[in-house]
């Protein structure tokens, strides 16, 4: 279910650039190395006879994550996909213990789930709060930093929400990146409900911060470029964050299980991007903060939804920063809330699997006779993440990871291109920054993307 | 001063963990230095120009033709490299992950990938700080150590050190793979306080004794292989001392 395109010319190393794929083009537009993403991208925009394309390079370096979870133990997933990402580490773990569990049979009692959809609110929060504040904002003002925004007292309160939402993970998940506590079959410390609820109470004095943070992006002056295509977001009772066996949600009104979404993505080589790229039923689609809330904002919490009242939501992906600012305040209100519920929750520790003849044996569950396919989706910040897995014998035979990012890449070529037929009139130099600016509102994570490196069978 | 914060082929969890980390402290780096180049937090100063700088901080591992470009004209410009993190100290699972993958299988138009390495197969690295990700205290440190002309140095002990410290039930006695024993320190035994294995996040301790481990296992039924391949993850390059050293 994969395919190349435009690799005739592998094998010839590097071919003199404007030359695509036969026909003459020529660069009108390149961003080189993008500034201020998670990862190395770059941006060309060519023009072959009257025809403008663009191509999102991922200039990432593979690190073979998911290749080289196969033959490890499935209790090592949760812990090697971590790693793919700085920002969404939590995602990663959550969703590949998640996976793992499926294709085992171990379905996690109802605090354990509760639990991880704590940390998956906490760490979507943190990675919002990372790309508003540092990654998206400044630059849409034409600053070069977060710290030359004029509004000090703004730059306070974010860091402030950064560092508390921080704080939780590193609270709950034994430490701020790369959570250990994290493993198949729930935690693998003892986790007291009421422990908690001290961070959290932290998380809801900062309520005021959150209200200014997110008062000041809604009024942001953005660009106009709305343009119709698929977007797709989990589909639950509440907003879409974690949920298990969701359908998802298309905007045609129509939804697919998490079976069929897989079966309808379709990886495809890119010449130029160390990651490949993913469509949805041959073509592209949109997944993300806009997404979720286009699909799910009468299930934002209170405030969070007085907010988006505010918008005119229409598909523009500039507005993907203002639909991040509204999950910002949904977050919060979610965490609170769902604190309130797991005060009196105590989780006792599970998960790794015994090998030895230690006296003291605890319950913990034996997976080197279990076998079995699993497939876990969820909101990750970026979007729809998806995590699929195959075990034989308690081994990973097969694993595949298909990011917000990957899915995302075609929207991001197709919107460029939409960009600079309408903005031409700007010249070059003013694009080059709008295009920066444009591809910046995905929230694209490379480091995440390249889990699928060009390299990956299929 | 001048210093610079790089990112080569990562995840990027080093430098957000010292942006989210260092709180105000962040921005507090700006009294102390001139900073042209820092990942995530501003645009660099002269484009993708790689600062003369006196302090150079270098997440991630070495991989593709762009990294290997970047570290040299990294080294080139700085007078003190350190590595931060376990992709540019070790290696990191990319090490182990990228060796038997046929990367000639196919070609980018303008990118070349190679198998993982860390900062000091290409270049000489003056400072080592490991963890995947790094501590942000541990980094604190390095800086003041340096800033006061006092040489910085690694953690000197192994995680099982830290573990005892923090009175937690060994893991090995429950028949968990647990590396401690031969890992560096300097974590504060993160992932053993909440109940999971240590596997080495850091690359071997300065004690760590590999004959001794095995044995050691042994008696508590825990299967080699199994150990050994959970050296194998993040040690990344460094196993290839520790496998000596054990055989020796």
């Amino acid at each position: 279910m994969g395919r190349d395109e435009g690799m005739r010319e592998s094998g010839n190393g590097n071919p003199a650039d404007g030359k695509g794929s036969g026909t003459v083009s020529e660069v009108i537009l390149d961003t080189n190395e993008l500034r201020l993403i998670e990862g190395h991208g770059r941006l060309k925009v060519r023009l072959s006879g009257n025809r403008i394309e663009a191509e999102f390079h991922n200039l990432e370096g593979p690190r073979f994550l998911t290749s080289y979870l196969r033959g490890k133990p499935a209790e090592m997933a949760p812990l090697v996909a971590s790693r793919i990402c700085g920002m969404c580490y939590t995602a990663h773990s959550i969703n590949a213990a998640e996976a793992v569990e499926e294709a085992l049979g171990v379905t996690p009692d109802g605090d354990v789930v509760e639990l991880r959809r704590l940390l998956y609110l906490a760490n979507n929060l943190r990675s919002h709060m990372m790309h508003l504040l540092f990654l998206s904002v400044p630059p849409i003002k034409g600053l070069i930093s977060v710290f030359r925004l004029r509004e000090k007292d703004l730059v306070a309160a974010g860091t402030r929400l950064l560092s508390t939402s921080t704080q939780l993970i590193e609270h709950w998940g034994g430490r701020s990146v790369h959570v250990p506590n994290v493993v198949v079959g729930g935690f693998g410390a003892l986790v007291r409900g009421r422990e908690l609820m001290e961070s959290i109470s932290r998380l809801e004095s900062l309520r005021g911060d959150a209200r200014k943070f997110v008062e000041h992006v809604l009024e942001m002056e953005l660009p106009e470029l709305e343009r119709f295509r698929t977007m797709i977001s989990l589909k639950a009772d509440a907003y879409p964050t974690y949920a298990r066996e969701a359908p998802l949600i298309i905007n045609d009104g129509s939804t697919v299980t998490d079976e069929e979404y897989v079966n309808d993505l379709e990886e495809v080589v890119k010449e130029y991007s160390t990651s490949k790229h993913v469509y949805f039923r041959g073509s592209e689609a949109t997944v993300g903060a806009l997404s979720r809330i286009m699909l799910n904002r009468r299930r934002l919490n209170p405030e969070a939804r007085d907010y988006a009242e505010r918008i005119e939501w229409r598909i523009n992906p500039f507005l993907m920063i203002k639909a991040q600012a509204v999950e910002v305040m949904h977050y919060l209100e979610e965490i609170v809330e769902a604190g309130e519920r797991l005060s009196d929750a105590t989780i006792s520790p599970n998960g790794y699997p015994c090998v030895g003849n230690g006296k003291e044996r605890r319950a913990d569950p034996c997976f080197s006779d279990r076998s079995g396919k699993g497939i876990a989706i969820a909101e990750a910040p970026r979007g729809t993440l998806c995590h699929a897995c195959e075990i034989e014998g308690g081994l990973i035979k097969d694993y595949r990871v298909y990011t917000p990012t990957a899915v995302n890449s075609k929207s991001i070529e197709m919107d460029s291109v939409e960009l600079v037929k309408r903005f031409r009139p700007l010249g070059g130099e003013k694009l080059k920054y709008v295009l920066e600016d444009l591809v910046r509102c995905y929230d694209p994570c490379l480091s995440c993307a390249v889990s699928l490196d060009f390299l990956s069978d299929r | 001063m001048k210093a610079a914060f790089y990112s080569l082929t990562s995840c990027e969890g080093c430098l957000t963990t010292l942006i989210t980390n260092l709180g105000p402290n962040l921005e507090a780096l700006w009294r102390i230095f001139d900073i042209d180049y820092f990942k995530l937090v501003r645009e660099p100063v002269g484009g993708e120009k790689v600062p003369r700088v006196d302090i150079a901080f270098v997440e991630g591992a070495v991989v593709t033709s762009q990294d290997r470009k970047r570290i040299a004209q990294i080294r080139a410009n700085s007078s003190f490299v350190v590595a931060l993190g376990t992709c540019a100290s070790c290696g990191n699972i990319a090490y182990s992950a990228s060796r038997g993958v046929d990367l000639k299988r196919r070609r980018l138009r303008e990118i070349e990938v190679f198998e993982a390495e860390p900062l000091s197969s290409h270049v000489n690295v003056d400072f080592e700080l490991s963890g995947c990700p790094v501590s942000a205290e541990e980094f604190t440190e390095a800086l003041l150590r340096l800033l006061n002309g006092i040489e910085p140095k690694q953690p000197d002990f192994s995680v099982c050190y830290e573990c005892k410290m923090r009175g937690n039930r060994c893991l090995l006695e429950v028949g968990k793979a647990c590396l401690g024993p031969l890992a560096m320190g300097g974590c504060g035994a993160a992932c053993p306080s909440v109940g999971a294995p240590c596997y080495s996040c850091r690359g071997p301790a300065v004690e760590a004794d590999l004959t001794a481990y095995l044995k050691t296992i042994r008696r508590h039924g825990i299967p080699e292989e199994r150990a050994l391949s959970a050296v194998r993850a993040f040690t990344g390059k460094k196993i290839l001392g520790l496998l000596k050293d054990g055989k020796g």
